[in-house]
């Protein structure tokens, strides 16, 4: 059985190298690609955490799974949004560098 | 009598009346102005014959406990309100009293005004706001006779602020000259230095006593039940008050510049009745005055220095009307001091005999200014070829004014001069009696110098110009000459009921007819050789007065500068009023504004300002801050939990 620890720590990865391309990344498209990935570490992190409810790693208890089944959902419902948003912004501006898109500010 | 409220309440309504529709009346409301105060003076006669025909102590008329006339009060309440703890101290009444103080005024005040407003439709003819002029005189009407009938001091407050609107507005009524709109704003203001001591004196009256009601508050400063400071306190700052509308010593400042008005208003309101509210005021409330007995002193030498004051500048004035209103402010001054002298009687026959007499010849002034355009004696003389009905009774006014006996001015002055010489120390006998040389002699210089003597070289044109006064404007004058020839008939013993003013109008107990021998003479020598002397001098020229003015030049000097007090007011109101103005100012802009409004505004812009910087538009920012918070709360949660 692979300790939970193993599992935990390629879900921080995951989820730090996703932050990291929220942050650093111009591109608004890799900007959702980043946030997906950090998506997808919470989903690993859920469902090693659920099979290791009882300590055996047995899938007795499948809440995680529910709870990454609506992430998921969820999740390409705002990938939807997120590039619906992307191509209004490319057709208006020609770019979707998200350094240009700086109106809103004081 | 109980209608008598109707006399003022006509001109009130008038007044609104013209001012809206003054241009579609007939006559561009005159006529209706006329017709109210005519009213007026008809329904005065009703109430005299109802005051005398009444029964004593009975329908609402007593027998005053004070001052031992016949008072009849008629009051309706208005509303009540009152203080915690104090109920109905705050009642506003509406209501008047009806006494022979206020029935001489009442007969005064509407006989002058109808004069007067008769006298203004040949006067006033083709000016372009006919119409305003005559709502401002019916206005003025309503208010005057208002305050002659007020039962409370509230009441005879607001109608005091309201006469002196109206003068404001008459003195101002041809506002294109900057001179008058001046003028108007001076009696304005000045007049109101004296109303802000009319109206502690009334407060402080409610306060004492617990009401505005005059009979009350009489009443407990006749019983003692008013210390004698208060009572002192309160007559002096209604003295102020009074002192203020009489154009008294240092106030008189404004009534000379008020001639900047028609010559009409200037009769009328000041010189005959608005000008007497103060005497008229001090009179009303003699009970006060004599609880306190100091202020009674005050009033003494406030008025006898008012009076040698104004006769002396009258005398080097060469503006005819500026000599009548420094003559206004002396006789006013001569009624004060007797008033101070305990003379009631005296004081309030002088102010009659005044009030037609000045009146008479302020229209008379105001008909040789219509003639000629002319207002300065210099440039006037030999009128009464020209104008011979209004020579005649500006003459009969100036020596009735002056003395001369049987007319009615030697009648009412030695009435005065008799009280002064009975109430107070010789000096002032002694120094009214120079009053009564000074304007006796004043008033010879103005009569003699337009009206007869050559016609000096100016006033050659006007002496063949000059038109006597069309009818409109001759009637009143020969009217109010019967009353300045004859008024004096009122104050003699007549056998059967009348009695003589003295029995009619009396504070405390009635006054027979009586007359100083000695004074009488005195005066009437005093009269005589000053109006003697004027002939000498004007007339056949005589007497030269070179000699005089030489000898004199630095006291004249003086005197011409009106002993310089209206530059003693502009230096105070430089030097004090101004730098505590500016003070307050820089009070109200620096601190006020800047630091107690803006203030607050300022540091929350400055907030704002330094809180927007967040706002990059940068979206990696807002998802940094959103990151850090994440984590900081993860944090948080591990704390709690571990």
């Amino acid at each position: 059985m692979v300790p939970l620890t193993y599992f935990q720590l390629l879900s921080a990865a995951l989820f730090a190298i996703g932050l990291y391309g929220v942050l650093a990344r111009r591109s608004a498209v890799l900007i959702v690609l980043s946030i997906e990935l950090m998506l997808n570490a919470v989903n690993i992190n859920l469902i090693a955490a659920a099979s290791h409810l009882d300590g055996t790693g047995s899938f007795r208890y499948f809440d995680g799974q529910v709870i990454a089944i609506f992430v998921i959902t969820i999740a390409a419902a705002e990938v939807g949004l997120a590039l619906a948003i992307i191509l209004r912004m490319y057709r208006n501006r020609a770019t979707v560098d998200v350094d240009e898109i700086n109106l809103m500010k004081w | 009598m109980e209608w008598a409220w109707l006399i003022p309440v006509l001109s009130f309504v008038a007044f609104p009346i013209i001012v809206l529709w003054g241009k579609r009346l007939p006559g561009g409301g005159a006529p209706l102005a006329i017709a109210a105060i005519g009213a007026g003076f008809v329904l005065f006669w009703v109430a005299l014959l109802g005051f005398l025909a009444a029964t004593p102590d009975a329908g609402g008329c007593l027998t005053d406990a004070i001052n031992g006339t016949q008072t009849c009060n008629f009051q309706r309440a208005w509303f009540n309100a009152g203080l915690p703890g104090r109920p109905g101290s705050v009642a506003l009444i509406w209501g008047m009293t009806i006494d022979p103080l206020a029935l001489v005024m009442l007969g005064m005040v509407t006989f002058v005004a109808l004069m007067v407003q008769v006298y203004s439709l040949g006067y006033m003819k083709g000016d372009p706001r006919f119409g305003w002029y005559y709502a401002c005189h019916a206005l003025f009407a309503a208010a005057m006779l208002t305050l002659v009938l007020a039962d409370s001091f509230l009441l005879l407050y607001v109608a005091w602020e309201l006469v002196g609107a109206c003068s404001y507005l008459l003195i101002g009524f041809w506002h294109e000259r900057p001179a008058a709109r001046e003028a108007a704003k001076k009696a304005f203001i000045v007049t109101r230095l004296g109303d802000v001591g009319l109206l502690l004196g009334i407060l402080l009256l409610w306060r004492e006593v617990g009401s505005f009601s005059m009979t009350a508050a009489f009443e407990m400063a006749h019983s003692g039940a008013m210390s004698q400071g208060v009572a002192t306190a309160a007559a002096l700052l209604m003295l102020l008050g009074a002192m203020g509308k009489s154009a008294q010593f240092p106030f008189h400042v404004w009534l000379p510049d008020a001639m900047e008005g028609p010559t009409p208003v200037s009769a009328l309101i000041h010189a005959a009745t608005m000008v007497a509210a103060g005497v008229y005021l001090v009179a009303r409330a003699y009970p006060i005055f004599l609880a306190s007995g100091d202020a009674l002193t005050v009033v003494a030498i406030v008025g006898l220095v008012t009076a040698l004051m104004a006769s002396t500048i009258a005398l080097t004035a060469t503006d005819l009307k500026r000599i009548l209103a420094y003559s206004t402010i002396s006789h006013l001054g001569l009624m004060m001091l007797s008033l101070g002298a305990g003379g009631y009687t005296a004081a309030l026959f002088h102010l009659l005999a005044h009030g037609f007499a000045k009146a008479l010849l302020f229209l008379g002034a105001g008909s040789v200014l219509h003639s000629t355009q002319q207002q300065d004696i210099r440039y006037m003389g030999g009128l009464r070829k020209a104008m011979p009905l209004t020579a005649f009774l500006f003459s009969l006014g100036a020596l009735s004014l002056g003395g001369i006996p049987i007319l009615a001015g030697f009648w009412s002055k030695d009435e005065v001069l008799a009280a002064v010489s009975k109430g107070l120390p010789p000096v002032f006998i002694v120094l009214a009696l120079v009053t009564a040389l000074l304007s006796a002699l004043y008033l010879a210089r103005a009569m003699f110098v337009v009206f007869f003597g050559a016609a000096s070289e100016a006033g050659q044109h006007h002496a063949h110009a000059g038109h006597e006064a069309p009818l409109a404007m001759a009637v009143p004058m020969v009217l109010l000459g019967v009353l300045a020839a004859g008024f004096g008939l009122v104050s003699f013993n007549w056998p059967g009921s009348f009695g003589g003013i003295g029995e009619f109008l009396f504070y405390h107990e009635p006054e027979g007819f009586h007359f100083t021998w000695w004074l009488g003479i005195l005066s009437t020598i005093l009269a005589v050789a000053a109006f003697t002397y004027g002939y000498l001098a004007y007339v056949k020229e005589r007497i030269s007065l070179e000699g005089v003015r030489r000898r004199l030049a630095p006291v004249i000097r003086v005197v011409e500068g009106k002993y310089y007090i209206d530059e003693l007011y502009q230096l105070v109101v430089d030097r004090v009023i101004l730098v505590v103005s500016r003070f307050i100012g820089f009070f109200d802009r620096a601190v006020v504004n800047d630091v107690l409004v803006n203030g607050p505004a300022d540091s929350v812009r400055r907030v704002g300002v330094a809180m927007r910087l967040h706002v990059t538009g940068h979206v990696y920012s807002y998802a940094l801050v959103m990151a850090l918070g994440a984590a900081a709360l993860a944090i948080l949660w591990w704390w709690r939990v571990a």
